[in-house]
């Protein structure tokens, strides 16, 4: 929520205001128009200057309504301030007021756009734009006042302070001249006038102090008078507004001393009067001014008030000086302390929720994070660590004496990637001398480190003992190797099916080492007729019949070895009549698959019409001696176009 | 005393050194600069070893050790194994673990009292853990995730958890170590916390990119350096900080 104002625009005053639009429209717009221009354009020209002026008004008007805070939309407390401050009525209406001139223009406008259009000339139409622009200038100059209030309000409400509602306050308020603003100025860098007259303070005042490493805001009102709400001025307004709405820490200062010309007992009474806008905050008396009288100084009738006021308990007393600083400090610290507890317990409050009773969302997690376990139950966990570490002195890179590390060594031989350091340097053996031994990682084929042992000499005669004494039991001495008869013979067997297993296997091999010849698969390759005799043969099959058929198969190149008969085939042809014509009888006629002339149609009749129809349709092309579909023609094939030269170079796509 | 340092560019610092009240295991590099880093601050102290475990630098995820002794995987070689040997004081026993969970970093967390371990862990690693390292061991996830190792950092005098552990689990943990822990985070943010750093109880090594809030996390609740007396510094100021957060 915003909580200054510093950043609105100035409110220019009614003339400013008209200078500016009208001008605006000048240098924007075209000026050059002639009565022979189409009255169309005219009309334009003329409608477009009303309607830019309008829109320049309007938009002049909406940045002062935007610029201004709308006094619902902001937090109670600034309303309120403003209230007091500027009068929310006034301030309203002179909102409302510049509102209903925007309206007005608008309507200005749109009326005389709606005349122009019916404009006969050049000279109607400049004479409705001065009549529209003549009246928004009244409009506008109607404003003077409500602009003139706006602009004074502005420059007040850029010099507010900045006060946040929602921040953690104190709140320093009490009669005049209690020594308010001394406070703050002793617990803030605030440069607050402090004088010894009352009023001094006549508006609020904000300064900021750190505590606990957040930044609180400490807010100096005005001195308040005991009297009706109603009777009060703007100055001590002022103070109840940021009393009544503030959620802050109260301190209300009293003066024992009665230097600030009020007596105790009035005090006490103005602490009761505004006491009902102290309801849920954190409130304080701070007795100021004990370096001149303190409150055990005071007559038994006073401090019995002051011991009432005390007694319900949500009040507590607190005692500073501002001119000797005693107490200052305790003041705000009890302060923040108390109006710390009393926030972060309201938002613990709120950020949990009911059912678990633990924090969630974000509040859950912010706790989550700050939380530090701590164990239940009291065994303690003892740490170890080395006398050497409190006495090490700290390494420190630039000292001449500092310890030499393995990078200084790296350093001086040559840089990383050149030097290679001693991984065997620190190890601590029995004798120092062993400890660059090369030990083999495999030695014999065997991995050395399964033999290294401890304690394998023991082991090792621990297992020699027991091989002699097994020795000397007899154990290998029993002889187990005899082989009967049944066994050899199975041992045979079975080395004749390992050997026939692997001749099996040899020749497999061979048959797939094919490998890159060309493979013909056994239907094609070629075979001997002997061979297919002796196989059916074999198979016990008649050979003769396979044998002849194969032979009649086969053909022979060249002379026939067999003499032919006369007659046969392959004899002189002999012209025989008889036999040719009954030969040409026999044979069948060829025919046209379809009648194109007869087909289609049904009968004579209708043939001798359609043919006349024929005739009649080329009659036209006959006789113009066109070429029809039928005449033959020949294209040239040099067409002239495209050869004959009047192109030049590429000028046309198609050539 | 904490204190940032980098690994080749890295930032993960626990992945490259394990850190104990008796030794460190410093990963061999390109440059002696990340070891020395520790030498400036254990030389003469502790003893520091170079080590690679199955020929890896990763020597911070796959060991697992404290003041008593040092696990190692069983891809560990014969040779890294007796160098290692040969390094680290008598008084640390090195036992080579046979785990299906070759990560022994990252499926352990422990100090010199107690040790969380990854659930699926077998019992017969349990054992071993008890009796090398001499702690009560407890199988346990941080924050939900089993990897104990990684999203835990832990020394005798405090711990840090991944950032997103429950307050209840938090609280957990706490009274079975019986330190007291904090959810937090190392090198801008990372929440593997046990990868990201080492500790013992007087030394944290983070990564460079670890923030000052960080570091002054680890510094309070690990109690090194100025915060080392016991309860210097008080708690951070709780109500400040929900007062400005929320």
């Amino acid at each position: 929520m915003k909580t200054t104002w510093k950043d609105i625009a100035p409110v220019p005053t009614n003339q400013e205001f008209l200078d500016i639009v009208l001008s605006r429209t000048q240098r924007q717009l075209p000026t050059q128009i002639r009565a022979g221009f189409k009255i169309s354009r005219i009309r334009g020209f003329y409608t477009r200057k009303v309607k830019y002026t309008q829109e320049t008004f309007c938009e002049k008007f909406q940045a002062i309504l935007d610029g201004f805070p709308r006094l619902q939309d902001i937090h109670p407390f600034h309303k309120d301030l403003m209230n007091t401050l500027y009068d929310a009525d006034h301030f309203r209406i002179a909102l409302g007021q510049v509102s209903t001139a925007k309206h007005l223009i608008e309507t200005v406008s749109r009326d005389y756009v709606r005349l122009i259009k019916y404009a006969q000339s050049l000279f109607q139409c400049k004479q409705l734009k001065r009549a529209a622009l003549g009246r928004m200038a009244t409009i506008c100059r109607r404003l003077k006042d409500p602009l003139v209030y706006l602009e004074q309000v502005r420059q007040h409400l850029g010099r507010l302070p900045a006060i946040d509602p929602n921040t953690r306050t104190l709140l320093i308020c009490g009669y005049p001249n209690v020594g308010k603003s001394s406070f703050l100025r002793s617990i803030t860098r605030a440069d607050v006038d402090v004088q010894p007259y009352a009023f001094t303070t006549k508006s609020l005042f904000v300064g900021h102090f750190d505590y606990k490493y957040l930044r609180f805001q400490a807010i100096d009102t005005p001195g308040i008078l005991d009297h009706p709400l109603e009777e009060m001025n703007t100055i001590e307004m002022q103070s109840i507004t940021a009393v009544a709405h503030l959620r802050s820490a109260i301190l209300y200062f009293m003066d024992l001393s009665e230097q600030c010309g009020y007596s105790v007992a009035d005090q006490i009474k103005l602490f009761h009067s505004i006491k009902p806008l102290f309801a849920n905050k954190v409130v304080y008396i701070v007795i100021n001014k004990i370096d001149v009288r303190r409150p055990e100084d005071l007559d038994p009738e006073e401090q019995q008030e002051l011991q009432e006021i005390l007694k319900s308990g949500d009040v507590e007393l607190l005692q500073a000086s501002c001119t000797t600083t005693e107490g200052v400090t305790a003041v705000k610290n009890a302060a923040c302390d108390k109006l710390l507890a009393e926030r972060v317990a309201q938002k613990l409050k709120s950020g949990t929720n009911t059912s678990a009773g633990t924090p969630g969302g974000r509040l859950g997690d912010v706790l989550a994070r700050i939380h530090v376990a701590q164990p239940m139950g009291g065994a303690t966990r003892e740490t170890f660590i080395p006398e050497a570490v409190k006495n090490l002195k700290k390494y420190d890179k630039n000292d001449p004496n500092r310890r030499k590390l393995e990078r200084d060594l790296e350093e001086e031989q040559g840089g990383a990637g050149v030097y290679s350091f001693d991984m065997q340097r620190d190890y601590t053996l029995a004798n120092d001398e062993w400890k660059h031994d090369k030990i083999p990682e495999v030695w014999n084929g065997k991995n050395i480190y399964d033999f290294v042992d401890p304690d394998i000499e023991k082991k090792l005669a621990a297992l020699e003992e027991e091989e002699e004494k097994l020795e000397a039991d007899g154990y290998y001495e029993s002889d187990e190797s005899v082989e009967d008869a049944e066994d050899a013979d199975t041992r045979m067997k079975a080395d004749l099916i390992r050997e026939k297993r692997v001749l099996m296997r040899n020749e497999a091999k061979m048959r797939k080492s094919l490998k890159n010849r060309a493979a013909i698969p056994r239907s094609a390759k070629a075979k001997k007729l002997s061979q297919l005799e002796r196989a059916l043969d074999s198979a016990g099959y008649d050979i003769d019949a396979a044998g002849d058929r194969a032979r009649s198969q086969s053909q022979v190149r060249g002379r026939t070895t067999t003499r032919s008969e006369v007659g046969d085939d392959d004899a002189m042809d002999i012209d025989d009549p008889h036999k040719a014509i009954a030969r040409a009888k026999s044979r069948a006629r060829s025919q046209a698959a379809t009648d194109r002339r007869n087909d289609g149609v049904v009968d004579e009749p209708s043939r001798t019409k359609a043919e006349r129809l024929h005739k009649l349709g080329q009659k036209q092309m006959n006789r113009m001696a066109r070429a029809g579909e039928a005449d033959r023609h020949t294209t040239a094939s040099l067409p002239k176009h495209l050869f004959a030269g009047k192109r030049g170079i590429g000028k046309n796509q198609r050539r | 005393m904490a204190v940032r340092a980098q690994f080749e560019n890295s930032n993960e610092v626990g992945v490259f050194a394990r850190l104990t009240n008796s030794y460190a295991v410093v990963a061999v590099g390109a440059s002696e600069n990340f070891y020395s880093v520790f030498e400036a601050e254990l030389q003469d102290i502790i003893p520091i070893c170079h080590a690679t475990i199955a020929g890896t630098r990763i020597v911070g995820r796959l060991t697992v050790g404290n003041k008593n002794g040092l696990l190692v995987p069983t891809t560990t070689t014969d040779q890294e194994l007796q160098h290692l040997r040969n390094t680290l004081p008598d008084t640390v026993k090195i036992q080579r673990i046979e785990e299906r969970l070759s990560a022994l970093g990252n499926v352990i967390c422990c100090n010199d009292h107690v040790a969380i371990v990854h659930p699926d862990l077998e019992r017969e690693t349990e054992e071993i853990i008890a009796d090398t390292l001499g702690v009560e061991v407890f199988r346990q996830t941080v924050a939900d995730n089993v990897l104990t190792g990684s999203y835990m950092a832990l020394s005798n005098a405090g711990g840090i958890v991944h950032p997103k552990t429950s307050i209840r689990d938090q609280d957990e943990l706490s009274s079975l170590l019986q330190v007291p822990l904090v959810a937090g985070s190392v090198n801008r943010g990372s929440p593997v916390v046990g990868a990201g750093m080492v500790v013992n109880d007087w030394l944290a090594v983070t990564g460079l990119d670890t923030t000052a809030t960080e570091l002054s996390v680890i510094e309070s609740v690990f109690r090194l350096g100025e915060m080392a007396a016991p309860g210097a510094g008080g708690g951070p100021q709780k109500e400040s900080i929900v007062e400005s957060f929320y």
